[in-house]
């Protein structure tokens, strides 16, 4: 495996995946640059200019309120980046933890692994919609509930990468060596998942955007005032024959933003396995 | 005409932008019903010259990039995928290491048999199952009526290795290109595998290219040897001749690396150092960082092929053994 | 006569295979089924067999990697089996273990450094870094390794400089008994002489007792004392390497040592 992991390799000779990459960081650059970007104040209304199609000073045009739609695309990508790293964290630290644990001390993943066979019995949707109707609508409850979401798959896959590394002869190696529970679990076996895990990451991380989206759209996932695309889709809904670019162009953002993401998660997967790359056969 | 005739072989692999030859000038060749041995370590560039043989080289990184194979009068590397496959299907037939990974698991072996006959002959399925049961009884499986309904997982390494010899004398091959067959295996089971190819060989005439790095195997199996180092063959004689005077220094390496069986050896003659890896370049002779023997020009200067006797090829500047 | 350092009696080790469960029985393999031998200090017992044997599974067994079901294994005078793992930690150091696979058996993510230092935290053979650092390049010579290997990592050495590396992992220990599992089967014949030759030396100059498990005759008669021979999970001759080799007794000895290549000999025809 390549040590340490850089990032140049990854996307040579990609072109799709680097100008993924370059989407993403346009995103990155919106939501830390947000309030010197955007040209007006994403929550100001203005019943003047309700509806109003795109072109100057409103190139997106704006929404029922006259909120500039532009300004409010800017201020949601924030929220990309705030549910998509928030979700990836408790997905990993949850689910990395529940899935190396069980598949590591055998009697305690028999239990922790048949609760996650339950929650992950339920459409991922349908889980976040009823975890959602349980709290009440915010940004970080947002975050949390698709963290768990998506805490289920990552630990069924933590399980299964532990299992096979349990068995691998470095860590007989480190057994024999002296190597205790904690040593070889976090010395020898975590290290091996770090960039699988990077990979799930990537994935998690769009994948938290359409589940965002969605609840949004239903109305059970960001408060309504908070700017997020989702929102901006779910609100201006019943304009679609009117001001249909109200809907085109931040479901066109969540689109390409999560294309962009599974590109560069691709790139990242077929990165880090050595065998692939150095594969010569027959030599 | 031998049945095999390939001269001067190179084969190079791409490897981030450029071509690093792996293997160079390769002449080898092999008459009706004779047995080559190519010996060599991992790297030594064997396994690329039999696949090249085969034409399995497609879709890899590797290409071949000079050199001729002639089988049966036909020029291998001048006909098209799909002429070759036609002419040669039936002509030519290899084996591999592991016989798991070469059999599908989902299939059974009798069907696995029956595809590979079907393929090349036109016959009834009756007749073909026939001729499988034919066949597993020729590769010595006990009870073949009753094991060619098992699944690949329900055999034993050894018997695998017996199906797979089946399926590649499902339509009685010229040449049997058996790529390191037995290292897989026991030695109880290598020797019986080892008996099995010899003894088809005697029954159907065919000719077999034996490639192992046990010179112990190529001792007892072989007609002839080639041995070969970095992508070059270095020494290359009648099995007699060669064991009777091993003449490159990395041929008496080798040896010298095995134990012996029946008196004490204190310690191994073992060679120095490693095979140096493809990116590596050595300039003079590939092997003089490791040889006992280099001296300055083997330093400078690659060495070229010369007889020790008339069929007794060496390619070193300072031949050992005692024609020297 | 003195004590031997090992002493095995009666050892079994049986695996159940299969789930079980509903409608279905658990079978049972008897991988080892009652093996007794044991090694003095300073000598080395080679254990060899065909694959499926059992052999690998008496040395899994005696360093904890699997559970005995039966048997006695006297290490020093203390029955090392039923000992828990926290008893048995501290005599890790004693009975070392080398594996097969170079290219397995060395964690990727781990410097040469780091990986040889974790063995001398543990036990307490070093107080600091300097001091592991200084006993980490003393063993790396033994092995015939550079120092400046140190901060390198797995994947940049060979075959045989992985092995070699496994072995300074085993020796930095300086324990008294090692358990080497098939060490150089994986590797090239010219390397595997090397490594052979290494294995040898470094057990002649520190006296450790070896158990040498193999189903490479060639490298047994060099290395062993004495031989033991293991068919279906049982030990079905054991004698001094010699007599192993040039007198055999049992009848699948006597198969084993027919069916290896020699040269000049000649199959068929």
């Amino acid at each position: 495996m390549s040590v340490p992991l850089s990032i140049a390799p990854v996307f040579r000779g990609r072109a799709l995946a680097t100008i993924g990459a370059c989407w993403l960081l346009v995103v990155g650059i919106a939501a830390v640059g947000a309030p010197l970007l955007a040209p007006f104040d994403p929550l100001e209304f203005d019943p003047f200019v309700r509806l109003s199609s795109p072109g100057w000073p409103h190139l997106f045009g704006t929404d029922h309120f006259g909120r500039d739609s532009l300004s409010r695309a800017i201020y949601g990508a924030r929220m990309v980046i705030l549910i998509g790293s928030g979700s990836v964290l408790i997905a990993l630290v949850a689910g990395g933890l529940i899935g190396m644990l069980s598949a590591y001390f055998v009697r305690l993943g028999h239990l922790l692994m048949r609760i996650v066979d339950v929650l992950m019995a339920f459409p991922a949707l349908l889980l976040a919609l009823v975890l959602m109707t349980l709290l009440e609508r915010s940004v970080l409850n947002t975050v949390i509930v698709i963290g768990i979401v998506y805490a289920t798959t990552t630990a069924r896959i933590v399980f299964g990468m532990t299992l096979k590394l349990k068995r691998d002869v470095f860590v007989d190696a480190a057994i024999c060596s002296g190597a205790g529970h904690a040593s070889v679990l976090f010395r020898h076996i975590l290290p091996n998942l770090v960039s699988p895990m990077l990979v799930q990451a990537s994935f998690i991380f769009a994948f938290a955007q359409l589940q965002a989206a969605a609840l949004d759209f239903l109305g059970l996932g960001l408060p309504p005032e908070v700017p997020s695309w989702g929102n901006m889709l779910s609100e201006e809904r019943i304009y679609v024959t009117r001001a249909p670019w109200l809907l085109i162009f931040p479901g066109a953002l969540i689109i390409l933003s999560v294309f962009s993401m599974n590109l560069v998660g691709d790139a990242l997967r077929d990165n880090i396995d050595p065998r692939f790359k150095d594969d010569i056969a027959g030599v | 005409m031998a049945l095999l005739d390939i001269r001067k072989l190179d084969l190079s692999i791409a490897r981030g932008g450029e071509l690093l030859p792996v293997v160079q000038g390769v002449s080898l060749s092999v008459e009706e019903n004779e047995t080559l041995g190519i010996v060599g370590e991992s790297g030594c560039g064997k396994s690329l010259t039999a696949l090249a043989i085969m034409g399995l080289l497609e879709g890899t990184a590797v290409r071949i990039a000079g050199g001729s194979v002639h089988f049966q009068g036909w020029d291998l590397l001048a006909l098209s995928p799909e002429e070759r496959r036609r002419i040669m299907g039936r002509q030519m037939a290899m084996i591999f290491q592991e016989p798991m990974t070469s059999l599908n698991p989902v299939y059974r072996v009798g069907d696995q048999i029956r595809e590979a006959i079907l393929q090349h002959r036109s016959m009834s399925r009756r007749q073909a199952h026939e001729r499988a049961l034919d066949l597993l009884e020729l590769v010595r499986i006990p009870d073949p009526a009753r094991r060619i309904d098992s699944f690949p997982h329900q055999m034993s390494g050894g018997q695998r290795q017996r199906v797979m010899i089946a399926m590649a004398l499902a339509c009685d091959p010229r040449l049997l290109i058996a790529d390191e067959p037995t290292t897989a295996l026991d030695v109880t089971v290598q020797k019986d595998v080892l008996e099995l190819i010899r003894g088809l060989q005697a029954r159907t005439g065919m000719s077999v290219v034996l490639i192992s790095h046990d010179l112990g195997v190529i001792s007892e199996t072989c007609d002839k040897v080639a041995v070969m180092y970095r992508g070059r063959i270095v020494e290359q004689a009648s099995t007699s001749a060669l064991f009777s005077n091993m003449s490159h220094p990395y041929t008496l390496g080798l040896l010298g690396s095995m134990p012996a069986l029946d008196h004490d050896v204190e310690w191994l003659d073992a060679i120095p150092g490693r095979v140096p890896t493809l990116d590596e370049t050595v300039l003079g002779c590939a092997f003089h960082p490791r040889c006992f023997a280099a001296k300055a020009t083997c330093r400078t200067e690659d060495p070229g092929a010369a007889a020790v006797s008339p069929a007794h090829f060496v390619r070193c500047h300072f031949p050992q053994g005692s024609s020297s | 006569m003195t004590r031997p350092l090992l002493d095995v009696r009666e050892l079994k080790t049986h695996f159940s295979i299969g789930r079980g469960g509903f409608m279905r029985r658990k079978s049972l393999l008897r991988a080892v089924d009652g093996v007794s031998f044991s090694i003095h200090d300073g000598e080395v017992l080679s254990l060899v067999g065909e694959s499926g044997c059992g052999k690998s599974t008496v040395g899994r067994t005696l360093t904890h990697l699997e559970t005995a079901t039966a048997g006695t294994a006297m290490f020093d005078g203390r029955d090392i089996l039923n000992l828990s793992p926290a008893e048995f930690r501290p005599l890790r150091r004693d009975i070392q273990m080398v594996f097969q696979d170079p290219f397995a058996s060395l964690n990727p993510r781990l410097s040469i450094e780091q990986m040889l230092a974790e063995p001398l935290f543990i036990h307490g053979l070093a107080r600091d870094r300097s001091e592991a650092r200084e006993r980490i390049v003393a063993t790396l010579e033994l092995v015939g390794m550079d120092a400046n290997s140190m901060s390198r990592y797995p994947h940049e050495f060979s075959g045989g400089q992985r092995q070699r590396i496994g072995i300074a992992r085993v020796m930095i220990l300086t324990p008294r008994l090692v358990i080497a599992d098939e060490p150089v089967s994986a590797l090239d014949v010219s390397i595997q002489a090397q490594v052979l030759n290494l294995i040898k030396r470094l057990q002649r100059d520190s006296g450790v007792s070896m158990l040498f498990i193999s189903h490479d005759l060639g490298a047994v008669r060099h290395i062993s004392d004495r031989v033991a021979v293991m068919y279906g999970g049982k030990l079905v001759e054991t004698g001094k390497t010699r007599q192993i080799f040039e007198t055999p007794r049992h009848a699948y000895t006597q198969r084993l040592l027919a069916s290896i290549p020699r040269f000049g000999k000649r199959i068929g025809r």
